[in-house]
């Protein structure tokens, strides 16, 4: 895994092409699943972002976005979270996700929790105006293209709900895709559809959550791609976990900050040993 | 039910209207005028039509199969109404009775051996009426229920033949909409007005479409070139 | 067929999950209508104009409710038309009955009207002597089957032309041998045909309410609401009071919207307007028009921050397309309106306590709201519905004590970063070759699925020993 970089110094070019985003603070919050079930997304997202001429912080003092209370309707409980997240991010330029869901949550869920507190709004609006998922923020604030990665194969992509619907993600993945040499993409029907994850959904009705997923499945193997791609960890453990529990162990599901950061190969290599 | 419940039940829910809602002390003349700007946008949110011409565009509409069930021509004038019809009678095999809307108009054409009363209450019957209106936008033709306008007429029969006038075909549902509130503003809005735009059908079975699920099977649009 | 409850909801699901054909036979609907109504939008290039119009629409009515209902009033009854009414189901149900008592009915005609079947006429005339027809194709169908309805838009669709042909075997006076699907439509409107025109009253919804004229609309494509409405002595519309528009003109921009959003055709055969009973000289026409204004809970909603929920013009894409619904069907929700729009209207036309669990399940996806014709959050309603679910702790205990938990937690980043870590080491012991298959605690996942397993130290962990190890070889 490439070292961590913070004090990369860039050239003018650099500075132009990222239109002067070095000299902005991002602070990343690289999520609760990342955090527990997939650490190499968090690692992805900080090369990929200090490729881009980021200068990225990452505060200790982060937890989770706190969608598992807003979704349970436990607004104190959201409210408690998000105190949190509002105190240690507010400062910075820019707060980027590797979510869809979660990146969702910050910029649009936390402002319902506040409505009776003006001062705590304001604060939520704020950190809202600066929230960005990573993938859209690489191509529409940094303006970054990925050089020089190169893997051969086939992915399909899946595009999460949040990320898509709520946030737009949809080009900005497919456009950094595009520039890894040798990787072609295979359309999967039903790009946008949901998975079945739904966070606290897959396990309050995990068996209405489990037909889902075994369609979504069925879409996935048609396309005969050997990578599942998407920006979701929720999304991908939930599709990655029916694929394997079907026996399809040839496909692999990674997030395309990964594929990005050059870790695919790595990865598989991991998830083959594994075996 | 008894007046006093109703009327408790009025008083109930306009007093929770009241309770729940934010505002608003507006005026009927401030009310009249927002409800007014809405359909200023109405223009730009509404489909082109296939031809600038109304009537030209609501026989391209039929003609490109998209009214159901539904034929369409145009004749020169009232006269040539009868030579029509015979030629939908023999084009479907059907025998040469049918019932005539009993408007003058029609009644008094030449009909000659064609039965024009026939009791539209037997089964498998053809109709022919007059339409007030046309609309291109949706493919219809519109009827008004009065004194020699039986509703039934349009519903009744298996096969439907409207006639309606061409200066009389509208653009847009909107073109109707302000027809229909210059009528009430007279005090003659009728008891039904009609927007028929193609046969009865239905897709309940299986998502499958039949035609004359209980109304017309097939529809036909004969446009007569007025003035 | 048994009616589902809504309260038993999760036992509906199980039910319906089971089922080895239900799938199938929703995708039938459900694929198609998305499809069409996909090629519809398509080939309406002013579609997201004609949205926001409609909307515009629905909000100004809303917002001056009270002004509109007085006015609805005032020119429905100018038209000759008698106003009720009704707070509640079972005002409306008996109002309806005394009506048709009134007029000694023996029988009475019905066009499909989702309303009709919230205040439970179906359930209140077949408890009567008077005899209820119904003439929609679909709801012919169910009343013969003793189907509740699965879809607001096709109440039959879990029926199958087998079962079809079975039904009007045994219930037609002159059924059809054959079993094509356009024989049996015949057949039905053989049947029908001597009803409509010999029922003493005819009762339908309504689609519009026109606030200006005091006039009601009704949008279908069989034809049969007129044919039910017409014939006989007696019309009685019932119609839940968010059905108001100012004007003809205003209902325009929500017709362009309606059909599209149902069934992908650009508009219904019969859109007819009803302006009260027959004039004087009028050919045919009832004599005597009624019409019964119904709150039921839609007051309710207006008070509890649901006002965008009395947009709903029951066009049914919600459930059309929501994930949930396709794969559990209607009749799971146990309410006369399932999917998404029906998640949000049964707690207000019942109760929260009786049907809260439906708001649960939901992936908050968000497609029903995408493909709302006038942009109803949904997912947002139902989050807020969850929220109140929760204060009056209608979650189950254990539910409770596992948010409560988790968020007693997260709000202590240090201490959920340390139990992250601990976490680790538990499904470490779980892990083989990769993955977790079964972990207590996880069985709804692993029941079904496989989790990945994780690395040994969380994304904290390896962070803060690599920036230490930076530190000691970069130290000068």
């Amino acid at each position: 895994m490439s070292e961590a970089n913070t004090n990369a110094v860039l050239s003018a070019s650099d500075v132009i092409q990222c239109r002067n985003i070095s000299d902005k603070k991002v602070g990343l919050f690289v999520t609760c699943l990342v955090n527990a079930m997939r650490p190499s997304i968090g690692f992805a997202a900080l090369n990929l972002l200090e490729q881009a001429g980021c200068s990225v912080e990452v505060p200790q003092s982060q937890s989770c976005c706190g969608q598992p209370a807003f979704n349970s309707g436990d607004d104190e409980g959201t409210r408690q979270i998000a105190y949190q997240t509002i105190e240690h991010f507010e400062h910075f330029d820019y707060l980027v996700v590797p979510s869809g869901s979660c990146a969702a949550m910050i910029k649009k869920n936390f402002i319902e929790v506040f409505k009776e507190q003006p001062h705590w709004l304001a604060r939520a609006k704020h950190l809202a105006s600066i929230t960005h998922e990573l993938l859209s923020f690489l191509v529409d604030v940094c303006d970054f293209e990925p050089a020089g990665v190169k893997l051969d194969g086939t992915y399909t992509y899946h595009d999460s709900c949040s990320g898509y619907r709520s946030l737009g993600v949809y080009e900005q993945p497919r456009k950094m895709l595009a520039t890894v040499e040798g990787l072609t993409q295979k359309p999967l029907n039903g790009h946008s559809e949901c998975c079945g994850f739904g966070g606290t959904f897959c396990v309050k009705y995990s068996d209405i959550s489990n037909e889902i997923v075994a369609e979504k499945t069925q879409n996935i193997l048609a396309t005969d791609a050997q990578y599942l791609l998407g920006g979701d960890m929720g999304c991908l453990m939930n599709m990655a976990g029916k694929l394997n529990r079907e026996g399809h162990s040839k496909i692999t599901a990674l997030h395309t900050a990964e594929v990005l950061a050059g870790m695919t190969e790595e990865l598989v290599s991991v998830k083959n040993a594994g075996k | 039910m008894t007046k006093q419940t109703n009327d408790l039940s009025r008083a109930r829910i306009f007093k929770a209207i009241e309770d729940a809602s934010q505002n608003t002390n507006m005026d009927k003349q401030a009310i009249d005028a927002e409800a007014l700007d809405i359909l200023s946008e109405s223009e730009f949110a509404r489909p082109q039509l296939l031809s600038s011409d109304a009537s030209e565009a609501l026989m391209m509409r039929i003609d490109a199969g998209l009214v159901i069930g539904t034929t369409c021509e145009k004749i020169d004038s009232l006269m040539n109404l009868p030579n029509a019809v015979k030629q939908f009678f023999s084009q479907h095999n059907l025998p040469s009775v049918l019932k005539v809307q009993a408007l003058e108009s029609l009644t008094s054409l030449s009909w000659e051996d064609i039965a024009i009363d026939v009791d539209i209450q037997q089964d498998n019957t053809v109709g022919l009426c007059m339409a007030e209106y046309g609309v291109a936008e949706t493919g219809s033709f519109v009827v008004h229920s009065s004194a020699n306008m039986p509703i039934l007429l349009n519903f009744l029969p298996l096969y439907l033949i409207a006639v309606v006038a061409k200066s009389k075909v509208l653009h847009y549902m909107d073109d109707y909409a302000l027809i229909a509130n210059a009528i009430a503003k007279k005090g003659e809005t009728p008891r039904n007005m009609c927007l028929i735009s193609g046969v009865s059908g239905t897709t309940d079975i299986e998502g499958v479409l039949v035609q004359g699920a209980h109304g017309p099977e097939r529809l036909h649009v004969i446009i007569i070139e007025d003035k | 067929m048994q009616v589902n409850k809504p309260e038993n909801f999760n036992e509906n699901v199980i039910k319906a999950l089971s089922q080895p054909n239900l799938k199938k036979v929703i995708r039938r609907t459900t694929d198609k209508a998305e499809s069409k109504r996909a090629e519809a939008v398509a080939s309406f290039p002013e579609f997201e104009k004609a949205r926001l119009q409609g909307q515009k629409v629905k909000d100004h009515t809303i917002k001056h409710m009270g002004h509109y209902l007085a006015e609805f009033e005032k020119n429905a009854i100018a038209q000759g038309t008698i106003v009720h009414w009704a707070s509640t189901a079972e005002e409306a149900s008996k109002i309806v009955l005394d009506i048709c008592r009134q007029h000694q009915a023996k029988t009475v005609t019905r066009s499909k009207s989702m309303l009709g079947e919230e205040i439970g006429l179906t359930h209140a005339f077949d408890n009567s002597e008077i005899e209820r027809i119904e003439t929609d194709l679909a709801e012919h169908i169910i009343q013969l089957a003793g189907d509740p309805p699965s879809h607001i838009v096709w109440p039959a669709m879990h029926r199958s032309r087998e079962d079809v042909v079975k039904l009007f075997r045994e219930f037609h006076k002159d059924p059809t041998q054959s079993e094509e699907i356009v024989d049996l439509v015949a057949s039905a409107r053989r049947d029908l045909r001597a009803k409509f025109l010999n029922s003493d009253i005819g009762i339908s919804g309504s689609n519009f309410l026109l606030a200006d004229s005091g006039s009601s609309c009704t949008v279908t494509n069989e034809g049969n609401a007129e044919l039910t409405i017409t014939p006989p002595k007696v019309h009685i519309v019932t119609a839940g009071i968010e059905k108001l528009v100012p004007s003809m003109a205003h209902a325009v921009p929500l017709l362009r919207l309606l059909t599209r959003s149902a069934t992908g055709a650009d508009i219904t055969q019969y859109i007819t307007f009803h302006n009260g009973p027959k004039r004087p000289n009028d050919a045919d026409g009832p004599e005597e028009c009624h019409i019964v204004l119904v709150d039921n809970g839609r007051t309710k909603m207006l008070a509890n921050g649901m006002k965008e929920m009395l947009r709903c013009i029951r066009c049914g894409a919600c459930m059309n397309h929501c994930v949930v619904y396709k794969h559990i069907g209607g009749h799971a929700y146990g309410s006369v309106y399932p999917g998404p729009m029906g998640s949000v209207l049964t707690p207000h036309l019942n109760s929260l306590e009786v049907a809260n669990k439906q708001t649960h399940a939901c992936t908050m996806n968000g497609r029903c709201e995408e493909v709302c014709p006038v942009n109803i959050p949904l997912p947002s309603l139902l989050r807020s519905l969850r929220a109140q679910s929760w204060e009056q702790k209608y979650e189950p205990l254990t539910n409770r004590f596992f948010v409560n938990v988790f968020a007693q937690v997260a709000k202590r980043p240090r201490l959920f970063q340390f139990a992250s870590a601990c976490s680790l080491i538990a499904m470490k012991i779980f892990s083989r070759n990769g993955w977790i298959r079964f972990m207590p605690m996880a069985s709804g996942w692993t029941r079904n699925r496989d989790l990945i397993a994780p690395d040994t130290n969380t994304f904290m962990q390896q962070y803060n020993a690599q920036q230490k190890a930076k530190k000691l070889t970069t130290k000068p």
